[in-house]
């Protein structure tokens, strides 16, 4: 190989690669607008969970005093984490539902027969539940905070926490996705979605695991949602400690990589089947 | 008009090519070169393998066996290099309804790696060759049949292709949207743009391809000029009606005239060896076997009926 030539491979290789961030970037941007524009499928995502927190810290607002529960100013400050947890497996589903319904239309098909990067397709949608968690993160810090729930860890905590809850989004849309992949079917994705909501019944979401017994507390052990949360509530009871932004981002982290994986090698295995 | 001159490097060419789904052949050895900046029909009913073929030739699906070319690249090595040259308007028209027209032009744009430079122009040139410019920023959703396949259309010409696919482009639209997009795929091709139709539609194959190919369970079983298969054919067809009771004794007759044809249920049809003089002695004949005719009508040869000699069916529910 020439100079010439290897520097216009080099050249060739760096087009290519700006080329592919262009089209997950535009891809993105569809799968935020498609969120966007569908207010009534993603209404719920945003006020349900409020709605729960509400409902759960007046029914529950007594339990703050049994032993083994943490210091907590109120209940509400401590179903914080899981409001942000809860939200973000809502509005994931949606994403992956999109991604079921392009395979469904065939829109999946007209980006197959661009000469795309087929990761592309499948980050660019999964950067818009990324976005759309950042987004509903804030969104329930903004609402909830003023209620007797303050995060000890201040501003820079509320961030980690909104960065978190994006990539809990990012994780969670990723599982789903593998299901939208795998079945192709919305119905499917939608389906699958009430044992995300089973997970987090059994987990520590709603209760401390210092406060379980029995079988629950053992599911609760197991389950990465208790992870996720307590991470996030690190930082909400804790304060700014390099431990809590440590378990708020890292938990999140491994399991979105592990999840993304998970799923590109889904599509992969989708497209060599073809 | 266009001529075709035979080349080496044909636009699309397939040998052999094989498609199964578990035990279903759905394409079976076809045979397909298609020259440039023709118009080549591939025409059959539904299920007789023509989207298959169609996802096999632009990269939707690996061939069982065989090879095919498209655009001088192997679609199973080159399959990028394919999708660079090739514009392709699938069945349904898949379109994101919640993107506007102008969204989904720019973001097709950005597939194919269009400057940011030349974006703007070139959704803006579409939209206005496909008659969309008022639809531009309304979202896809609020579309008519007619507006999508049109959008479809522009979205398949984003890069410039030197090949088109259209895979059942017209299949729902009503006949001004249809013939407004036909005169639209005579523009293109008369542009140089080599187009492969796959169609369920008689009279569509008939009107736009200059060479069509007849596919039938997975196998193309006719191919050539529409105006040399319809010659080929020879005799016109002669279809009656006649009451259910008397059907067999009117077969006899017209046995005696020609060789049976496959018609539609609840009619007769013969391809007349003598054309249509002899049509007043035939109803004198089933008059004399006390047939009592219903119904008579004689056609020339129609691609329905080089589809029923071919298959020994007629395509349901169409005529040319």
């Amino acid at each position: 190989m020439t100079v010439a030539t290897a520097a216009l491979a080099i050249e060739t290789t760096a087009r290519s690669r700006q080329l592919s961030i262009r089209q997950t970037i535009a891809m993105a941007k569809r799968s935020t607008y498609e969120i966007a524009r569908q207010p009534a499928l993603i209404a719920p995502s945003m006020f349900f969970p409020i709605f729960f927190a509400v409902l759960s810290s007046s029914s529950f607002s007594r339990t703050t005093s049994i032993p083994g529960f943490p210091k907590v100013e109120s209940f509400m400050q401590f179903t914080l984490a899981s409001t942000i947890v809860q939200g973000v497996l809502f509005g994931s589903v949606t994403g992956a539902a999109a991604l079921a319904t392009d395979i469904e239309i065939g829109f999946f098909d007209r980006l197959l027969l661009a000469p795309t990067t087929r990761t592309g397709i499948l980050l660019g949608r999964l950067a818009g539940s990324a976005l759309f968690g950042f987004f509903q993160s804030a969104f329930f810090l903004a609402v909830l905070v003023p209620f007797h729930a303050p995060i000890t860890a201040g501003i820079p905590g509320a961030l980690v926490m909104v960065l978190s809850g994006g990539i809990v989004s990012l994780a969670i849309g990723a599982i789903m996705s593998s299901v939208a992949i795998r079945t192709g079917s919305a119905e499917a994705v939608q389906g699958a979605f009430p044992l995300l909501f089973v997970l987090l019944f059994f987990s520590s979401a709603f209760f401390p695991r210092e406060t379980m017994s029995g079988a629950y507390k053992r599911i609760a052990d197991i389950n990465p949602i208790s992870y996720l949360v307590e991470g996030l509530r690190a930082l909400v009871l804790e304060g700014f400690t390099f431990s809590a932004v440590v378990r708020s981002l890292l938990v999140p982290t491994l399991i979105c990589l592990a999840a993304i994986l998970f799923a590109l090698k889904e599509l992969r295995r989708k497209l060599a089947a073809l | 008009m266009n001529t075709f001159a035979s080349s080496s490097s044909d636009p699309i060419v397939a040998q052999n090519l094989v498609r199964y789904f578990g035990d279903v052949k759905a394409v079976d050895g076809i045979n397909i070169t298609v020259k440039t900046g023709e118009i080549f029909g591939f025409l059959g009913p539904n299920g007789a393998g023509k989207s298959t073929a169609v996802r096999m030739l632009t990269t939707l699906l690996r061939p069982t066996s065989g090879t095919a070319t498209v655009a001088g690249f192997d679609v199973a090595k080159h399959p990028d290099e394919v999708r660079r040259r090739i514009g392709v308007a699938l069945q349904d028209a898949a379109i994101d309804p919640l993107m506007t027209g102008t969204e989904l032009l720019r973001l097709q744009a950005v597939l194919y790696g269009i400057p940011q430079a030349q974006m703007k122009n070139r959704a803006s040139e579409l939209l206005e060759r496909v008659g969309l410019t008022a639809a531009a920023d309304r979202r896809v959703g609020t579309y008519s049949g007619g507006m999508r396949r049109r959008l479809d259309l522009a979205l398949a010409l984003i890069h410039q292709p030197t090949v088109l696919f259209l895979d059942e482009p017209t299949t729902g639209l009503d006949p001004m949207s249809r013939m407004s997009l036909w005169e639209e795929v005579r523009r293109l091709n008369n542009e140089g743009t080599t187009v492969m139709l796959t169609t369920q539609y008689l009279e569509e194959a008939d009107q736009l391809a200059d060479r069509i190919a007849i596919i039938d369970a997975g196998k193309i079983v006719r191919e050539g000029k529409p105006q040399d298969l319809k010659a080929g054919v020879g005799f016109p067809t002669l279809l009656i009606t006649v009451p259910s009771d008397q059907t067999e004794r009117a077969k006899a007759v017209l046995a005696t005239f020609g060789d049976m044809r496959p018609t539609a249920e609840g009619s007769l049809g013969v391809g007349l060896r003598g054309g249509a003089n002899v049509v007043t002695d035939v109803v004198r004949k089933l008059d004399e076997a006390s047939v009592r005719v219903q119904h008579l009508e004689i056609n020339e040869p129609s691609l329905d009926d080089v589809f029923a000699e071919a298959t020994g069916h007629r395509l349901e529910g169409a005529k040319a």
